[in-house]
């Protein structure tokens, strides 16, 4: 307990010579190596928190397109509620309504809690003449939790129940009239989180038009007929992939759509596909 | 009240009149028509022929030269004309003006024919018709003198031809100069109708410059009237080319230089068409390799001004202009800008021309620049192309604005949705590894695995638990052995140690160890002799026994037979490694 306790503490800053001593010793190197990963979660939050305070700070001083790309970097290295918010409203301000509905959605995603969030999205589609995507009875309910709650509820209650009834088995040892009810319950919770799990799954096709007035192409091809153009921010499902292009389907139509004009909540690569990659590195902030 | 108004309404149309047209002065509409005179296509066309000069030497160069005061396209001219034998046609050619007569214009066509004779005589093209205006008109027969020798030679009235290049690439604007010297008493004339006779040739007479001065002609200084034009060519290999023009007195069609003392003629003008010998020059292709993007066709050296944007700071769909400068020596009236590029964040318009510059409209927030147009020429003096592609500049484009707050809505139904957007969130909040779910993601199910497991590690160890609860002597051996190896290792640090006492303790006590599972009893309650027990019949009497006893004896001093030193005993320890393993082997 002492050794973790010096542990610890050198990671949050407090004690960098002790590392040395902690992993001199053998047997301490799984020690050393959770010091490492500490180290390195710490690290990574502080550049993400660096790139946060710096987009809050560029928000602040109206430099909105450096303000989203300094958001996005932070939300690429580690996403957040709070991130995601404000990238949308900084890719509001600069007058991306798909982006900003993409990343307050993307927000939703992470914490459907977030009030900032759901109530951005309900002026910014007041305010763009937006419909919310349809979302069916199972995907409703994937709502009410983060999706990565449904997956550890769903292991959790299946194998409470599973447990439940077979280690008294195991442990020869008689079942109780409460372990068998408790069964019950968490074999129905496991029964609901599954369908719970289907509609996160299916949410993920959900994505938002990025650009405004986007062809919806007949073809994946790059002379294709425009079948109709899209507003940005209108919601779609991806229904397959082809080359650099989605099929998608709309409340009104279905076609092909460009990747770099349609942004999935949880996109194929690990980043928000939110907004357009540029230098944040060497920003610096400008008075008005 | 609503009767009023309908009523009022009705009556309205009463007061309404139409538009009355403007009223125009008289003789208004006369004055706006100019009087032009009209072409005379009525009178009996006339015609003229003679040869210039009338007297040659044989060899010597004349021209055959008929002037019909009628319309080029209006004249049936027979491809050959008959001629005696010993006179030589060379290379024609024909022109045609319009001469204003006063209050008429009347058009003069001129056929011109290079003449050489090859014997001396007296030769007569004789008369013949020609069809004009579909009425036949008679050429009137020229006589032509040729002597063996002229004194009073004076030859033939010609113009003369000049380039600036006569090796030069496809499209490569170049300078040619049509000169008429001065005739007799220096009298200066004008020209008229000038063109270039030859194939693959393009003149631009819109760069035309003409002047007096003083040139070389044939290694003599005379004034002479010149005419500059610009000529490209649109053919490659050998090409041969001539220039004509009609001698108009001082009927001088376009601003002129004057340098020197010349002598300009008075009187109504004589129209003569002239013509110059046959130029030849060289047209290489262009090479196809170096072609640069951007190449326009622009040949010469030229230089690019720094382009100028109007501003560096604009919003989405706000045009910008970017201006750009061309110098150099090549035709710039001639320079074709370069295509704007396709952009899919900036629409580009070019300017009209002549004018070089472009309009960028910028169509997304996310342009940082203006897009790089690609532009090259070809410099003829290295035969290369050049790069002068116009830099990107750095703009900021600001964003179409959203609006950050909406109006109040009086509809009830409207009344819940926010009015503003909500401000910054101070804090990144509710972090995840990533956005993609646990559910798609494969280590996930690995864990899922991990309880599965768990239940069989209980099961196996259950089971393991009570099969050692049912045989009790396996977890004493496995005790022992775990014992017996901790004795071993403190007497080979007691060997170590030179500490002979405690090498007999721990001897003694792993043997101990060593055999107590076997009886099921405590260790400590064994003596040498069940040991030695242990040991076989034959060991019990040789070196293993006696060391036992030595051991024992040592480590109880009732059963020691003699004291021993501490170098002896500590000498014991590979016979009591020995018996150990033999021990252990048993156990």
């Amino acid at each position: 307990m002492k050794r973790r306790g010096f542990i610890f503490g050198w990671s949050t800053g407090l004690r960098p010579g002790v590392l040395a001593k902690a992993g001199s010793a053998p047997g301490r190197r799984p020690a050393l190596l959770l010091a490492v990963l500490v180290c390195a979660a710490t690290a990574c939050q502080a550049a993400t928190n660096d790139f946060f305070a710096q987009g809050v700070e560029l928000s602040r001083a109206g430099q909105f397109p450096e303000a989203a790309a300094a958001f996005e970097k932070s939300a690429r290295v580690r996403p957040a509620a709070g991130t995601l918010v404000n990238l949308g409203i900084a890719e509001w301000r600069r007058g991306h309504a798909g982006a900003a509905i993409l990343a307050w959605e993307q927000a939703r995603w992470i914490d459907p809690f977030d009030p900032r969030a759901g109530a951005d999205l309900e002026f910014a589609r007041q305010a763009a003449q937006l419909d919310a995507p349809q979302l069916k009875w199972f995907e409703t309910a994937s709502t009410w939790l983060p999706p990565n709650a449904w997956a550890w509820l769903a292991g959790a209650s299946l194998w409470l129940a599973v447990g439940l009834m077979t280690l008294p088995g195991i442990l020869r040892r008689r079942k109780a009239g409460w372990q068998q009810a408790l069964a019950a319950l968490a074999f129905g919770i496991f029964l609901f989180c599954i369908t719970a799990n289907l509609g996160v799954v299916s949410r993920t096709q959900i994505g938002f038009v990025l650009k405004k007035n986007a062809a919806l192409l007949l073809t994946p091809t790059g002379e294709a007929e425009v079948v109709s153009t899209l507003n940005a921010g209108e919601p779609a499902r991806r229904l397959r992939t082809r080359g650099n292009y989605f099929f998608i389907r709309t409340a009104f139509a279905s076609g092909w759509v460009s990747r770099e004009q349609f942004g999935l909540v949880c996109p194929e690569q690990p980043d928000t596909g939110a907004a357009t990659p540029v230098q944040v590195d060497n920003l610096q902030t400008r008075p008005l | 009240m609503f009767g009023v108004v309908f009523r009022f309404l009705l009556l309205t149309p009463l007061l309404l009149r139409a538009q009355a047209p403007p009223q125009l002065p008289p003789g208004g509409l006369a004055q706006l028509q100019v009087a032009q005179p009209a072409v005379d296509v009525t009178t009996p066309v006339t015609a003229t022929a003679a040869f210039d000069p009338p007297v040659v030497s044989a060899g010597e160069k004349t021209f055959y030269r008929v002037t019909v005061d009628a319309t080029e396209s209006s004249i049936q001219w027979p491809d050959e004309i008959a001629a005696p034998p010993g006179l030589k046609f060379g290379p024609d050619a024909r022109g045609q003006l319009t001469q204003f007569l006063g209050d008429k214009f009347r058009p003069l066509t001129s056929f011109i024919y290079e003449v050489r004779a090859t014997t001396t005589g007296h030769f007569t093209i004789t008369n013949f018709t020609v069809d004009v205006y579909g009425k036949p008109v008679e050429i009137p027969a020229a006589g032509l003198d040729v002597v063996a020798e002229n004194p009073n030679s004076q030859p033939a009235r010609q113009l003369v031809l000049e380039t600036s290049a006569t090796n030069v690439f496809l499209g490569e604007p170049f300078h040619v100069s049509v000169m008429l010297p001065a005739g007799t008493n220096n009298a200066i004339e004008a020209l008229r109708e000038i063109q270039i006779n030859g194939d693959g040739l393009m003149t631009d007479k819109t760069a035309s410059r003409q002047s007096i001065e003083a040139v070389n002609v044939y290694g003599q200084l005379k004034p002479a009237f010149v005419c500059e034009m610009v000529v490209t060519p649109i053919a490659v290999g050998p090409l041969k080319f001539s220039a004509q023009g009609f001698t108009a007195g001082r009927e001088f069609t376009a601003p002129i230089t004057i340098r020197g003392q010349v002598t300009i003629p008075g009187g109504p003008a004589k129209y003569v068409l002239l013509v110059s010998d046959t130029v030849g020059i060289n047209v290489r292709p262009l090479p196809v390799e170096g072609e640069l993007p951007g190449f326009t066709g622009a040949i010469g050296t030229f230089f690019c001004d720094p382009p100028q944007l109007s501003t560096n700071r604009l919003r989405v769909g706000e045009p910008a202009h970017l201006k750009i400068v061309f110098h150099g020596k090549g035709d710039l009236m001639r320079l074709t800008p370069p295509e704007p590029p396709r952009s899919a964040e900036w629409q580009i318009i070019a300017d009209n021309p002549p004018d070089t510059g472009y309009t960028l409209i910028p169509l997304t927030d996310e342009a940082r620049a203006t897009p790089a147009i690609p532009f090259s020429y070809f410099d003829p003096a290295t035969a290369k192309y050049v790069d002068l592609t116009i830099p990107p500049l750095p703009v900021t484009v600001i964003g179409e604005g959203l609006p950050v707050q909406l109006p109040a809505m009086d509809d009830e139904s409207d009344s819940g949705a926010p009015l503003k957007l909500s401000g910054l969130a101070a804090v990144p909040g509710k972090t995840a590894g990533s956005l993609k779910p646990l559910q798609l993601r494969g280590w996930f199910v690995g864990v899922q695995l991990a309880p599965v497991i768990g239940f069989v590690a209980l099961w196996r160890w259950d089971r393991r638990r009570r099969f050692l609860g049912a045989h009790p002597e396996i977890v004493r051996r496995r005790q022992a052995r775990r014992a017996l190896r901790r004795e071993k290792n403190k007497l080979q640090k007691a060997v170590a140690d030179g500490d002979a006492e405690a090498f007999v303790r721990h001897a003694a006590e792993a043997m101990r160890i060593a055999i107590a599972p076997r009886d099921a009893a405590n260790p400590r309650a064994l003596v040498c002799a069940d040991v030695l027990a242990q040991l076989g019949s034959a060991d019990q009497n040789n070196r293993a026994g006696e060391t036992v006893r030595k051991i024992f004896s040592a480590a109880d001093a009732q059963f020691a037979a003699a004291p021993q030193t501490g170098g002896d005993l500590l000498a014991l320890n590979s016979e009591v490694e020995t018996v150990l393993q033999e021990l252990e082997a048993k156990l």
